[in-house]
């Protein structure tokens, strides 16, 4: 321990200084904010004993209490009473147009086509998959998720409805692990995908999009099938970069010799 | 001519397997129906009959070891109140939980229950239905099997009473009757969808089109599941 004190700078001891609880709280809720984001706890899920979460966290039951109360102002959690009470997820949390912006700027050109390259990976195999496997019935529920991105004019129910459907391909395929990846794949592009604050995707072109590869995984026609759903996430894939691009590009000073 | 082969004898198990559990199930859904005798849809499920309800599917669970959920999913016609249409609960830790559901149409995570098809399949014939393998998207988020009876209230269709069990252990609970059978065969669904197959030739829930020429299907007799063996003839 004294050995690595004596190391370290003054100014590189202030990197390794003990969080103050304010800053362990703001944690939790980040981290709990992004796991509901990705899918990994779900909306109605009830979250740990608050005694089990402060142990876990490896916090003072206070910073836990305050990270919590912080997630209820948000509306992201709510605390119910009574025997089969808890602390309940109940929201999605909202994604604020900064952030969105935020990912815009972080991302770079390069990320996002390996975005969409692995996207395109899954989702070809998905949709072969939902030709051979999905029953005719099913087909009608697809039909129906494919064109509900025109239903509505609010990007956020627009986001909601084009990951809806994506999701409902690897439903089809009859693959959890594909569910999955979809999922999260869906998490972390969707919202850039719709939200206004740079071009917005075309809601007309998607459902047309949409119900031509509803309609050829009706037809079991897999090879269509796959090439519909490439060309869809390259479309995807265009306008992300449309969209970050549109937003200006920082220019950064040329380092000199 | 019925002489006794490896693969009716497998057939015969997981048909005596499947018809012993729906005649829970139909229990199940009896015993919840009686809770509203002389009474007429649309009728309201009260907070005491939603304990009476977890006490039941409590006690499922509890004589069923293999079942992962189970519950009773009313019609919205039905019933008056809008919420306490799912009430379904699941294992958790030693105890059970009831799992929430999202059920605001248009809602973030919204569970479409009254069009799934174990829902439709039961209100439409008014028989037992199973339904899977599938993925329960928004309700368990599982690969799992939903076997259902529906209830009868005031001599209408009102809802269903049913369980989950998830496919790796269906998969557990049928092997050894599948194993029994030389060559590649497999469990079929009402829609020819492999539930269990006894070798990598059948994956569950691949469909399956064309019979092969040197198989043969057999009806797994359990009334209006539609269940059938595939097997070498």
């Amino acid at each position: 321990m004294e050995s690595f004190l004596a190391s370290t700078t003054a100014f590189q001891a202030q990197v390794y200084r003990a969080l103050p609880e304010t800053e362990r709280s703001e944690a939790i809720v980040n981290r709990i904010s992004k796991a509901i984001a990705l899918g990994l706890l779900k909306v109605g899920e009830r979250l740990p004993p608050e005694t089990a979460l402060s142990e876990m966290f490896g916090v003072a039951p206070s910073t836990l209490r305050e990270a919590l109360s912080d997630l209820r102002d948000q509306g992201i959690v709510a605390t119910r009473r009574g025997r089969s009470g808890g602390t309940f997820v109940v929201k999605q949390p909202f994604t604020s147009a900064d952030v969105i912006k935020k990912w815009f700027q972080d991302t770079s050109i390069a990320e996002i086509r390996d975005l969409g390259d692995e996207h395109a990976a899954i989702a070809a195999a998905t949709v072969r998959l939902a030709c051979e496997r999905a029953e005719p019935h099913e087909i009608n529920r697809l039909l129906e998720l494919a064109r509900s991105v025109v239903m509505t004019d609010k990007s956020e129910l627009q986001a909601r409805a084009d990951s809806r459907f994506h999701i409902e391909l690897a439903v089809l395929a009859q693959s959890p692990r594909l569910t999955n990846a979809e999922i999260r794949l869906q998490a972390e592009t969707v919202q850039a995908l719709w939200a206004p604050v740079s071009l917005t995707r075309d809601p007309e072109q998607v459902a047309a999009e949409h119900l031509a590869l509803a309609r050829a995984i009706a037809n079991d026609a897999p090879e269509d099938a796959q090439r519909l759903v490439l060309e869809h996430i390259r479309h995807d894939v265009h306008h992300l970069v449309d969209a970050k691009l549109s937003l200006g590009y920082p220019t950064y000073q040329q380092e000199r010799p | 001519m019925t002489t006794t082969t490896p693969a009716t004898k497998a057939a015969k198990e997981i048909a005596a397997w499947t018809n012993a559990l729906g005649l829970d199930v139909d229990k199940f859904a009896s015993r919840t129906a009686a809770l509203w005798t002389n009474h007429h849809s649309p009728f309201s499920v009260t907070p005491r009959d939603v304990g009476q309800l977890e006490s039941m599917s409590k006690d499922f669970l509890e004589t069923h070891s293999f079942v992962v959920g189970a519950g009773v999913i009313f019609s919205a016609d039905a019933i008056e109140n809008r919420d306490g249409v799912l009430e379904w609960w699941i294992r958790r830790g030693e105890g059970i939980e009831k799992l929430e559901f999202d059920l605001t149409p248009g809602g973030e995570r919204f569970y479409d229950y009254q069009n799934m098809p174990f829902f439709t399949s039961a209100s439409r014939t008014g028989e037992r239905s199973m339904w899977g393998p599938y993925v329960d998207y928004l309700g368990l988020d599982e690969y799992i099997l939903t076997y259902t009876a529906p209830i009868h209230v005031g001599g209408e269709f009102a809802g269903v009473a049913g369980c989950d069990i998830r496919i790796r252990k269906l998969e557990e609970i049928f092997m050894p009757a599948l194993r029994a059978i030389p060559g590649d065969a497999a469990l079929l669904n009402g829609s020819n969808r492999v539930v269990v197959g006894n070798s990598g030739a059948y994956l569950v829930g691949e469909r399956i089109r064309h019979i092969p020429g040197d198989k043969q299907l057999l009806p797994v007799e359990v009334e209006h599941l539609g269940l059938s063996l595939l097997s070498g003839s």
